[in-house]
């Protein structure tokens, strides 16, 4: 009785698993199986070279250029994202009207379209006709207009900051869920103790929060180590490789030299950096929230 | 205390307002420029209130064929792959949470573990796959690749959803003879319906916004969607901004909608499983 029930359940879930092994776990293997080889365009064949793809991509100077980016790429956005969805966390939790309307209004970002992310942000990063040069100069801030996506270090900048437009809400609305887990009790506790406002969120809240804020800067890692639509479409990469993002590299290295087996070895070691990160995460994590429990 | 509790009403207030302000303004700088002659889109300083309001961008950007094709792909795509991600998901939910006795989480688990790959890893195998199966330039194979998205996600936000409603119901049904597709479709489909909806939309607005497969697997204009073309329209000469604008408006329209019927849902979805999105 129990195992027929159980012989349905997996029947009922076959159609999904196959498609999910045809769509991601076989492409996924083969991909793995792909880094191995060479691809041979003019002959269109496939030819075994071992841990060539690999040497080779790491003797590369864009490799580590795009190392590098993605560095700062990840780092500048975990940190605008924290900065940002922390305040607004706080701010949610603490307001006593209008927390449904904002609520809504964080979230707007968060389901909007990448490519219309990317589309309006040019437009208002534009050097010459750009509201936010506009606004500035009309505040007096800076006298010139300024080329936001044009110099190395102001194009990171600039994505950073469209990309953390988008994606603050998940860091927000993450950290606003372990916020709301906190008990009162605990607050006024603490406030009766003569702790000020400061102390608390000090000794109380961020201890407290610590496995959600542990899953929201895993979550921004992760989209931010496979977010590059924002670079192929602002900038291509440029100026100068600044904004080469690992993702774009490789999107590259697939089409525009079509060496589909080295393609394939840089997306294997970012799985894996990927992979190891999240084991990290998980090891240093779980006790933690554990404890919060 | 009393004066305390004010100062921190206030704050949070400022610290929302300009959060508005800084959500809004793209959007609402978008809408502005859609509706601006082109003369007042290209004047500096800028015209931040146009002096005459104008449809002509929006007539010149549904007046182009290929935006209109490619709004028509991107809906076929979007309709098709909410349709079979939920008719796989569903079915597949209700099998491993309600009637596999043991194994059926860490099943699950898995499932939701195969989103964790980066896209990046599919770009070669995908093309390759496309390629040799004639579906390049398809939307049966633009399909196909979003379905690796969306599977994983939908599966695990409808089995989250099942978990929260109690069996009785479920029981009491199964003793009145009723046979697994029935219960499906007519106690788990109502019952789960706030899940379902969820993980649909999430499948739609993957679908309806999703750029970086589109760019790779559909570059000739019968399967471009409508983000690829919005690319393309970027890389020519002239950017024409004000019409660009108004393409981001309507094909903003598709996403705001149902966003707005489900706001309520959409959060708890979006932090239960929100690798991908």
């Amino acid at each position: 009785m129990i195992a027929r029930s159980t012989v349905r359940g997996y029947a009922f879930a076959s159609p999904l698993m196959i498609v999910l092994a045809a769509a991601v776990i076989l492409p996924a293997l083969y991909n793995a199986g792909l880094a191995f080889f060479k691809y041979d365009a003019v002959r269109d064949a496939w030819r075994f070279t071992g841990a060539t793809n690999f040497t080779h991509l790491l003797a590369q100077d864009r490799f580590w250029n795009a190392f590098w980016v993605t560095l700062l790429w990840v780092a500048g956005n975990i940190a605008l994202q924290l900065a940002i969805g922390m305040a607004v966390a706080l701010a949610l939790n603490a307001v006593a009207s209008l927390r449904a309307f904002y609520s809504a209004v964080v979230m707007v970002p968060w389901v909007s379209s990448f490519v219309i992310v990317a589309v309006v942000f040019l437009w208002l990063y534009h050097p010459d006709l750009g509201v936010l040069n506009d606004m500035l100069m009309r505040l007096g801030l800076i006298d010139r207009p300024i080329a936001w996506l044009a110099s190395p270090g102001m194009a990171q900048f600039s994505l950073i900051l469209a990309n953390t437009w988008k994606f603050f809400p998940l860091v927000a609305i993450t950290l606003f869920t372990g916020l709301q887990g906190i008990p009162r009790e605990l607050l006024q506790a603490s406030t009766i103790d003569g702790a000020n406002r400061l102390e608390t969120l000090r000794y109380i809240i961020i201890p407290l929060l610590a496995p959600s804020i542990a899953t929201a800067v895993l979550l921004s890692t992760i989209w931010a180590f496979n977010a590059f639509t924002l670079s192929i479409i602002m900038t291509g990469g440029g100026p100068l490789g600044a904004t080469e993002v690992m993702g774009l590299y490789i999107y590259k290295i697939a089409f525009d030299s079509f060496d589909f087996g080295m393609a394939a070895a840089a997306s294997l070691l970012l799985f894996v950096a990927i992979l190891i990160i999240t084991v990290v995460y998980l090891r240093v994590a779980d006790p933690a929230s554990e404890a919060a429990d | 205390m009393e004066r305390s509790s004010r100062v921190v009403q206030i704050t949070a207030h400022i610290v929302l307002g300009l959060t508005t302000v800084f959500v809004l303004f793209p959007y609402a700088w978008m809408l502005v420029t859609s509706i601006k002659p082109i003369a007042d889109v290209i004047a500096w300083p800028i015209r931040w209130l146009p002096r005459s309001i104008t449809l002509e961008n929006y007539a010149a950007i549904l007046n182009d064929s290929r935006f209109v094709r490619a709004l028509f792909n991107s809906a076929v795509v979007s309709i098709a792959v909410t349709a079979l991600s939920l008719l796989l998901s569903v079915p597949a939910a209700y099998g491993l949470t309600r009637l596999v006795r043991r194994g059926g989480r860490p099943v699950l688990i898995g499932i939701l573990a195969s989103q964790f790959f980066p896209p990046m890893v599919f770009f070669v195998p995908f093309y390759i796959v496309l390629q040799s199966l004639g579906l390049l330039n398809t939307l049966p194979g633009l399909i196909f690749t979003y379905l690796s998205v969306t599977l994983p996600i939908c599966t695990w936000m409808v089995a989250t959803s099942l978990r929260d409603i109690p069996v009785a119901i479920e029981e009491a049904a199964r003793i009145d003879g009723c046979g697994d597709v029935r219960m499906i479709w007519t106690i788990i489909r109502p019952i789960a319906a706030p899940g379902i909806v969820t993980a649909g939309i999430f499948a739609f607005v993957l679908s309806w916004q999703e750029y970086i497969f589109a760019l790779l697997y559909t570059t000739s204009e019968r399967a471009q969607t409508a983000p690829v073309l919005m690319f393309y329209l970027l890389g020519q000469h002239q950017i024409d901004y004000a019409r660009l604008m108004a393409a981001a408006v309507l094909l903003s329209i598709p996403i705001a909608i149902p966003f707005a019927v489900i706001q309520r849902f959409y959060k708890s979805g979006m932090t239960e499983g929100g690798i991908k999105g």
